[in-house]
């Protein structure tokens, strides 16, 4: 789903970025859903999350999840997603989720110093961060 | 449980309103104590990041969020000394003499129970307090003449610069905006050096956040700040009649009583309320200080419109500061979309630096695109995005409120509920500014130009222990005394009861310095 998302999602590492951030205390926790005023544990939002997309994808692609379809289906599905325009979605709505699941594949492609190298603009840190996340 | 020994006065909360009472009294030989729930934030702790800077709001929801617009409230919350005053964009600008008199004037909402001229005074001392740049003279176009700032404008950038040729060709009028970062070195704190990081905190103090300004003051006058202390009631005597100290949960979760003569509550616009409606006893049945049944009514907040334009042109859209380079209260009279069935002031920002990740970030003003076009809209905006925000007023209405839930928090004390919804007027008013935004955008020569609509933003949190002349018809008295207990007083945007359109910051600073230098002036009437 990241690489659906943003190009250069994976490889920058949004599983592990996700997957660290819901093992720790929320209070430390460096995910957007905590901005948008998700109620912690973090983790509850994301393994509803990919509930909802393996089984909104089952049900329109005959049983596949979403890792199991081609990539133009991804596409369309993620285009389903966040216009709200998907049956049988359940939980959060699904425009908020592709909006958490967005906001944390651009965090790792473009909220990190070599995301900004990127795009090639200066990043300009006062205190730099010492990692990424 | 532990009782520590009586102090003068307890204050809830170091954010920006906590400190100023802070500074104040502590300067007046008072003995202070801020309970603060949060970490103690050191200037180091400020990193420049988005993923970073997410660490000094608060975690998650303890707030159960209800109504048509739920008030998404962690964006702009704060968590920790400094409060919200730590990743604040620090625009300071004022409200207008036409933001005191509504329900006079307009028959809706509410009035204040002071004037322009009463605060004016205050806004001027904070300016020389925390250092103000802008250019005050522009502004009174607007506003009644008052003290020059003590700081020139800051710089501009091409991304501000182009919003000023939009306004300029549509016959609209453009300041510099007043913001409280250096444009110079100001009481020893450096000039600004325009790296855009202003929202995570800025480590070199030349934002003028709570840990440079006012709470550092209370610090080198005495001011003891205790982190990781959760405030759980305010206790009173047994008539009723006075604050006598505050309950609270320390860093190791120990139950402890901290006595004070003066309690001040500081903590945020739903907090304060949730706090008195826990503290009730057989004197104050509905909550401290509410007979009125006012505490946690009339809560309102500010929404904005946000358009954006795209220049072939490098706008270097990195440079600059998270506060705006220009503002304009040409839209602010209440009833400047009035054709459109809207009712309220409208204030416009124009050329902050950007970002590219996270909430405000540039990839979010295309919220439609991902894949391979977010990828190529991304390239493109890197040099050439620039945005004009337009701020915006919601009328207080009663059924805005916070209540306590059944559901309880660690510490056994009900959480708080916010109930919130936008009425016709101001989705008028919201979707009337995207009309507005475009036509300037369009005037700008931009490339590109869009709205950024998207669900009705809920932005500050004001109101809920509203200030009015009477008992009857408020919480406190201009000064944030509470009308029933003499020495219980709060602090912050909570006693607002219209919220005008701008940034509410330095309006929370200037009352703050207003309430607690009567507070000390009146100290031997009001301490217990």
């Amino acid at each position: 789903m990241g690489e659906t998302l943003v190009p250069g999602a994976k490889d920058a590492g949004v599983t592990y970025f996700v997957d660290q951030q819901i093992s720790i205390p929320p209070q430390e926790a460096l995910l957007e859903a905590r901005i948008m005023n998700v109620k912690p544990p973090f983790a509850n939002f994301y393994r509803a999350a990919l509930g909802a997309i393996d089984g909104a994808s089952s049900a329109r692609y005959g049983g596949r999840n979403f890792a199991q379809l081609a990539a133009n289906e991804q596409h369309e599905f993620v285009d389903l997603m966040r216009q709200n325009k998907l049956d049988g979605w359940k939980g959060a709505a699904a425009s908020f989720v592709y909006f958490l699941l967005r906001s944390d594949a651009v965090d790792v492609v473009y909220g990190t110093m070599d995301g900004y190298a990127h795009l090639g603009v200066p990043y300009q840190p006062h205190i730099a961060p010492t990692r990424s996340w | 449980m532990a009782n520590n020994d009586k102090v003068d006065a307890v204050i809830v909360g170091a954010g920006a309103s906590g400190s100023v009472f802070a500074a104040v009294l502590a300067k007046a030989g008072k003995k202070v104590v801020l309970l603060e729930a949060g970490p103690d934030w050191q200037l180091d702790d400020l990193i420049s990041s988005d993923i970073w800077g997410r660490r000094i709001k608060p975690a998650g929801s303890p707030f159960l969020l209800e109504g048509k617009n739920p008030y998404g409230y962690v964006y702009q919350a704060g968590w920790g000394t400094g409060g919200a005053a730590l990743h604040y964009f620090a625009n300071f600008p004022r409200l207008l003499p036409n933001d005191f008199k509504v329900k006079s004037t307009y028959g809706k909402g509410l009035d204040w129970p002071i004037d322009y001229a009463d605060i004016a005074p205050y806004w001027d001392k904070v300016a020389d307090d925390v250092g103000v740049s802008g250019d005050a003279k522009a502004e009174e176009i607007w506003r009644p003449a008052g003290k020059p700032y003590p700081m020139p404008p800051m710089r501009t950038f091409p991304g501000g610069d182009a919003w000023k040729k939009g306004f300029d060709a549509l016959g609209m009028r453009l300041t510099p905006a007043a913001v409280g970062i250096n444009s110079t070195k100001f009481k020893g704190r450096p000039a600004c050096i325009y790296d855009g990081w202003c929202h995570v905190g800025c480590p070199i103090g030349a934002l003028s956040n709570p840990l440079v300004t006012y709470l550092a003051e209370a610090r080198q006058a005495g001011a003891e700040v205790r982190p990781y202390a959760t405030v759980t009631r305010v206790l009173t005597s047994a008539d009723g009649a006075k604050a006598t100290a505050v309950e609270y949960y320390d860093a190791n979760k120990q139950k402890q009583v901290q006595e004070a003569s003066v309690v001040v509550l500081a903590a945020w616009s739903a907090q304060n309320p949730r706090l008195m409606l826990n503290s009730a006893t057989d004197k104050h049945p509905n909550g401290l200080a509410n007979s009125s049944g006012l505490v946690g009514k009339y809560l309102t907040a500010h929404f904005a419109s946000g358009t954006s334009a795209l220049f072939d042109e490098d706008l270097q859209p990195y440079m600059g500061t998270i506060a705006a380079q220009y503002f304009s209260y040409d839209l602010y009279d209440k009833n400047a979309h009035k054709d459109n069935g809207a009712f309220g002031s409208t204030f416009m920002v124009a050329g902050t630096a950007q970002r590219y990740s996270a909430l405000g970030g540039v990839a979010n003003a295309r919220l439609d695109l991902f894949g391979a076009e977010l990828a190529a809209f991304m390239k493109r905006a890197a040099r050439g995005y620039t945005r004009l925000n337009a701020f915006a007023e919601e009328m207080p209405v009663i059924d805005n409120r916070i209540e306590l839930a059944t559901d309880k928090d660690e510490f056994g004390m009900p959480l708080g509920k916010i109930i919130h919804s936008f009425n016709d007027e101001a989705v008028a008013l919201f979707n009337a500014n995207f009309d507005r935004g475009l036509q300037i955008a369009k005037a700008t020569g931009a490339k590109e130009a869009w709205p950024n609509k998207g669900p009705m933003p809920t932005i500050h949190l004001m109101g809920g222990t509203i200030m009015g002349k009477t008992a009857g018809d408020a919480v406190t008295n201009s000064f944030g005394q509470t009308h029933e207990i003499a020495n219980l007083w709060i602090a912050g945007p909570g006693i607002f009861p219209t919220s005008g359109a701008p940034n509410p910051t330095y309006t929370i600073l200037a009352l703050s310095l207003r309430g607690a230098e009567q507070l000390a002036k009146n100290w031997g009437s009001v301490a217990d």
